[in-house]
Order: C-alpha cells, then sequence, then structure tokens
C-alpha cells in the first residue's frame, strides 16, 4: 500500500478532506457517501451525500463524536444488495462492527468502500454539543481512552485508509489505497493526482504504534480495576448474596447493585451496532406473564424488581453478542441512566472472545465462532 | 429450609429429546434410584437451549442447571450438541465474571441407552451441588 497525502489547504485539513470525499462523488468514483455533517454548532449527524457541493460545504468528517456508529446506517443502505456503490467514512471500531454486520448477514459488502480513518477518540455528543463544538476542557469516553484500535485494521472491508493520527493539521492526512478495492475505484484514486505522502506516513505509523502501546497499558489497567468498580459500588445489600465462588470476584449481587437504576429502556440494544435481531426477544410475548407469575416471584424472593429481568436482559445481550463486540461504547453513550454496560460488556467480551482466539471485525475470513466448532475444544468431549 | 434441615439443592435440567430426555426415562422404566433433586425440560435439541433460559432459572434460584445432549456425531440435528458446546462455553465464562459459579452448570452427553449414566450424573450434580451451597441468586430480588 502505496502512502499518498491529502495535503491541508489554507483552511486545514477537516476541509482539505471534505474536498477529497466531494471528488469521489464528482468523478463518479462512488455513488453515495456515509459522512457526518454539522447541523448547527456542536450538533452532528450522519448524511447519506449525493450532491459533491453538499459535501464539500457541511460534512464534518473530523467531528470528534459518534452519535450513532456508522455501521448500523450502512447496513440499513445496504442490507439487501446495493444497486450503487456506497461509500462510508468509518472510525475503527465503526469499520470493525460493520465487517461483523457483514458475517451476521446483515450488510451485503460487494458495493461497499469502507473509507476507514485513525480516531484517536471521540467525546459524549452531549456535552459536545452543549459546548456548541468547542472541546476544551472535554475528555474523551471510557471506551475511547481504553480503545486499542485507534487506526483501521489492514484486513477489514476493502476500501482506503485515512491516517491522521501523529499529524497536525497543516501537516494533512495521508491516504493509502487498499489492494484489494475494486480496479475500477483505484484508478479513480490513482487520477485524482496526490503526491506521494512517504514522509507523513512514516511519521504516522510511528505514532499510531507508540498510542497502540500507550492504549494497551490504559485498557489493562482498566480491566484490572474493573471487577473493583463492581465490588465498591455503593449501598446495603439486600439479599447478603455472599461470596461467588470464584476467587476476586464479587458476588452477582454486586453487579445487581450497579445495573439497578437500570430503567429498561434497550437503549443500550438499539445503539449496539452488532446488536442485529429485527425482533429481539425481550420485546416478545416470551416475557408477558399472567398477574399471578409476577406474584409467585415476588412471593419467591420476598419482592421483584421492577422493571423485571434486569440482569437478565443484560447478561443475555453478553451471550448473544460479546464475541462480536468492538468495544465502541455506544451501549454506555445511549444509556440515559448513564450505567457503566462498556465497562461490564468489556470484561464480558474479554472473556468471551478469549475463548475461542477471536477478534471481532479482524477479517472477513474469520468464522463467527457460535456458526462453527471443532471436534476436540472445551468441556465435554 | 429451617434449621437443621439438610440443604436440597434444586436442579432444572434441559433435556433432549432424541438422548438424554429417553435416557432419563429408561432410568425411569429400569428402576434406577437416584435423587428427586432434578426438574426436567425436554427440548428438542441441547442446541435449542439459549444461554437465556438457563440464566433466567440461575437469577430465579435454581441451585444448577444441567443440560443433556447426545454423544458427538450422534446429533439428530447433526451438530446442535456441538454447538451447544459453545455457547455454554461462553455462558460459562460470563458467569464466572459477574459472580455465579460455572460449575453450577453442568453439559453432559448422554445418550438413549445410558440410563445409569444419568442417574449418575444426577447423583454427582446433587452431591456436588450440596457441598457448594445455595446459589447466591435464590434471595437475591434485585436479579
Amino acid at each position: 500500500m502505496k502512502d499518498l497525502l491529502i495535503a491541508s489547504g489554507q483552511d486545514g485539513r477537516e476541509k482539505a478532506l471534505s474536498r477529497f470525499l466531494a471528488k469521489l462523488l464528482d468523478v463518479g468514483a462512488v455513488d453515495a457517501l456515509v459522512v457526518p455533517v454539522e447541523a448547527a454548532p456542536g450538533v452532528i449527524t450522519h448524511v447519506l451525500a449525493k450532491d459533491p457541493r453538499l459535501v464539500e460545504e457541511a460534512a464534518r468528517p473530523l467531528a470528534p463524536v459518534m452519535p450513532s456508529s456508522a455501521a448500523t446506517l450502512v447496513s440499513e443502505v445496504v442490507r439487501k444488495r446495493p444497486s450503487g456503490r456506497v461509500a462510508a467514512l468509518l472510525r475503527p471500531c465503526e469499520a470493525r462492527a460493520l465487517v461483523e454486520l457483514v458475517k451476521l448477514k446483515q450488510a451485503a459488502p460487494e458495493n461497499v468502500v469502507a473509507i476507514g480513518m485513525d480516531c484517536a477518540g471521540t467525546y459524549d455528543p452531549v456535552a459536545y454539543r452543549q459546548a456548541a463544538g468547542n472541546v476544551d476542557g472535554l475528555e474523551f469516553r471510557e471506551a475511547c481512552r481504553v480503545c486499542q484500535n485507534p487506526a483501521p485494521l489492514e484486513d477489514g472491508l476493502p476500501g482506503i485508509t485515512l491516517g491522521l493520527i501523529g499529524l497536525d493539521d497543516s501537516e494533512g492526512i495521508v491516504m493509502s489505497v487498499h489492494e484489494r478495492l475494486d480496479p475500477a475505484v483505484a484508478a479513480v484514486m490513482e487520477e485524482l493526482g496526490l503526491a506521494s505522502g512517504e514522509g507523513a506516513g512514516r511519521k504516522r505509523r510511528e505514532a499510531v504504534q507508540a498510542l497502540v502501546q500507550e492504549r494497551q497499558e490504559a485498557c489493562d489497567a482498566f480491566l484490572k480495576g474493573a471487577r473493583r468498580g463492581a465490588a465498591t459500588a455503593e449501598g446495603p445489600d439486600p439479599a447478603a448474596p455472599g461470596v461467588s465462588g470464584v476467587p476476586g470476584v464479587p458476588g452477582i449481587g454486586a453487579f445487581a447493585r450497579e445495573l439497578a437504576a437500570c430503567t429498561g429502556c434497550h437503549n443500550c440494544r438499539v445503539a449496539c451496532p452488532v446488536c442485529y435481531c429485527r425482533e429481539c426477544v425481550f420485546d416478545t410475548d416470551t416475557f408477558e406473564h399472567e398477574t399471578g407469575q409476577f406474584l409467585r416471584w415476588a412471593g419467591r424472593k420476598g419482592a421483584l424488581k421492577m422493571p423485571s429481568e434486569t440482569m437478565l436482559y443484560h447478561l443475555t445481550r453478553m451471550n448473544h453478542m460479546s464475541l462480536s463486540c468492538v468495544g465502541c461504547g455506544q451501549c454506555e453513550q445511549a444509556c440515559p441512566a448513564h450505567l457503566p454496560i462498556f465497562r461490564l460488556f468489556a470484561m464480558a467480551s474479554r472473556r468471551t472472545q478469549e475463548l475461542f482466539g477471536y477478534v471481532p471485525g479482524r477479517s472477513l475470513d474469520d468464522e463467527l465462532p457460535f456458526t462453527t466448532f471443532r471436534e476436540q475444544e472445551l468441556e465435554p468431549r | 429450609m429451617g434449621a437443621g434441615e439438610e440443604f436440597e439443592p434444586r436442579i432444572v435440567a434441559f433435556l433432549c429429546n432424541w438422548c438424554t430426555y429417553t435416557g432419563a426415562d429408561l432410568a425411569g422404566v429400569s428402576r434406577l434410584q437416584y435423587p428427586p433433586n432434578v426438574r426436567p425440560i425436554r427440548v428438542m435439541c441441547s442446541g435449542s437451549v439459549d444461554p437465556m433460559y438457563i440464566l433466567k432459572a440461575l437469577l430465579d434460584g435454581a441451585d444448577g442447571v444441567l443440560v443433556g445432549g447426545c454423544h458427538p456425531g450422534d446429533c439428530h440435528y447433526v451438530n446442535g450438541n456441538y454447538k451447544a458446546r459453545r455457547r455454554l462455553g461462553v455462558l460459562g465464562a460470563i458467569l464466572d465474571e459477574f459472580g455465579i459459579d460455572s460449575r453450577r452448570v453442568w453439559f453432559r452427553f448422554i445418550s438413549a441407552s445410558e440410563g445409569a449414566l444419568f442417574a449418575q450424573t444426577v447423583r454427582d450434580m446433587t452431591a456436588a451441588l450440596k457441598a457448594m451451597g445455595p446459589n447466591p441468586a435464590r434471595a437475591l430480588w434485585l436479579a
């Protein structure tokens, strides 16, 4: 992959990138583009753009917020085999989620051009909006602070990679075209006449390496403290569940207390880019019960938490989706009760992904662990 | 459970129609003795047992959950038992992480002709759960 340079103009590299993206539409390299725009100061949303002028004027490709995962949006557009070529600007977590959605048969990858970009982190969209886009004093979201993938992975969906990390605004953006990209699109890229970005490319790779190292340490520390976070959750333990039987793990009661403020809105499920069922079991009549059933449950333990099935919902979602969890933190960002859902999912997904050595979003060639098996593995045999 | 009464674990068993349920039936008609702590639920395949049902049982206070399926190669649906093994592996990892001992969930291959093995499995599981004590979620009304 050759490094090319999208040089910053006088108005900075974000504008230069917008012009580059507009150009892709203009010359017909792609038919449409999923890209963030700024609707009002600090208010970011995505659009599916057709008009290059609109992209040049309103696009905010580097806006440091992720109002929703673009993977979900792209999947909505290309769930059926698309008739046109759709490009999408994707942060690394969005690109990985899209790979998972392709494997889950929720997106047809044939005509998608993935424009993967470096992402050092994003801010909470509400805080960003309230600050009218002024990020002074804001902190990256927790999911971003411990994210070990600030740069796009090489074997994801074919497209191009935009390198930003380690380069300042005047140094521009390093662009490289994937070898597996449709030659017709790649040829158009060649014709854009971009200069070589070899020096900037080297500088960026070194910076990415250093950031990844830093993030790995941050993530290790975060996961080490994750269980402690649960253990020290405040409040009396009404059921005194005692120890879990597993060394170092607080009992299930500690997690129940952490999640007790859950209102059951299921926003985490809606925001999750990989939670894909068209109808979730928790929305079905499986969970519509007779009055007597509720009273029996309440009678058995003395009381039934309402809304009910809080733990069952979160633990079930972990069972169904943690293998594909890309750690984007959209679940927590969407939670009106500000519950630590990202942390709990990170704890689960680390364990479950370890079990099969599965790295979600790494490659379309890695099989989803639940769709396959080995003769000799796990217990019993 | 009053004072002096021995703790009797409650086991919910999801048994595959083709093998383990029939094995349990054989244990019955063979008049094999085993503890009455198990509440069998017949399912079409161990691969059809969504972890949600196991979680529901555990969070509602079951002390253990037994999933019984066909031996490798014998699955009526070709490979449901292998898929169940993966699902239960994931479930176990999550249970341990969040403070429910995964040793409360047993997955066993028991064929239709292994009535004795079914009876022995229930004996072993009942004893193991007695040693572990009641499921901490049994009285947890927050769950």
